[in-house]
């Protein structure tokens, strides 16, 4: 009985998400209030994303790729396109390079060799590399 | 202040589990597309946190309220939300309130609220 019903139904630690808003400059104190709809809108939009992302997927299986889908595709989601980028294979790469370079531009040959170098299979097309550790 | 950069990433064993309470059984989510998702809830919780501080200022406050938070929803286009938030926040009083009621009516705010829901 100690904590309201209504903060039960929530998933997402109210701990951590309170450690996010205040990270924040702008933020000093949180209410109890505030922290839990910021919450409940947190574990809203996630659950949203992820039933957007599963319509572009195939055989029950979600990838990267169909999040980024959905990232790219709507426009209110614009704040997550930075740290979700749409990933191409090296190949795709390599030919995105070539076509550069034919038209004239040698000074994109070393960036080319050096993305070769940090992927096996994909390459980000910005480079944001650190969605792979956690 | 956060003391490990970890602190400000959601845990991702419980975002999985949102995604997968959303999803049919049996669909299987790629690592990748978990750790995406995760980063994602966590930079929505910054921009949400920055788009309700932006009201607040405005209105030259200084305590950032519940209110603020359903406010910054349409501002920063996510008006799909506000209607199962505003719900939400509606449970939330009320369980809130009831919580005072049952630790014996400390405060005389704790009248008017009493049982108001069901009529």
């Amino acid at each position: 009985m100690s904590t309201p019903k209504a903060e039960k139904d929530l998933h997402l630690p109210l701990s951590r998400v309170k450690t996010i808003m205040k990270s924040s400059p702008e933020v000093d104190a949180v209410g109890p209030e505030p922290l839990y709809l910021v919450t409940k809108v947190t574990e809203l939009f996630v659950t949203d994303l992820a039933k957007r992302a599963f319509k572009n997927s195939k055989n029950n299986f979600l990838e990267y790729k169909h999040i980024a889908e959905v990232v790219q595709e709507d426009d209110t989601l614009d704040f997550l396109r930075e740290i979700m980028p749409r990933k191409i294979t090296v190949q795709q790469f390599k030919e995105l390079m070539a076509k550069k370079s034919s038209r004239g531009d040698e000074s994109d040959e070393t960036s080319e060799e050096s993305s070769d170098e940090e992927s096996s299979e994909e390459s980000s097309s910005s480079n944001n590399a650190e969605s792979q550790n956690s | 202040m956060a003391e490990k950069l970890e602190d400000l990433n959601l845990p991702l064993t419980v975002v999985t589990r949102i995604v997968k309470e959303a999803l049919p059984d049996g669909v299987s989510i790629s690592k990748e597309a978990r750790t995406g998702l995760a980063k994602a809830a966590s930079v929505f919780v910054l921009y949400v946190t920055s788009a309700a501080t932006n009201i607040v200022k405005n209105n030259k406050r200084k305590a950032l309220t519940g209110q603020d938070v359903l406010e910054a929803m349409s501002d920063i286009e996510f008006d799909r939300f506000v209607d199962s938030l505003r719900d939400a926040l509606e449970l939330y009083k009320q369980a809130v309130s009831a919580k005072k009621l049952a630790s014996g009516k400390k405060k005389d705010e704790g009248e008017d609220v009493e049982m108001v829901e069901d009529e």
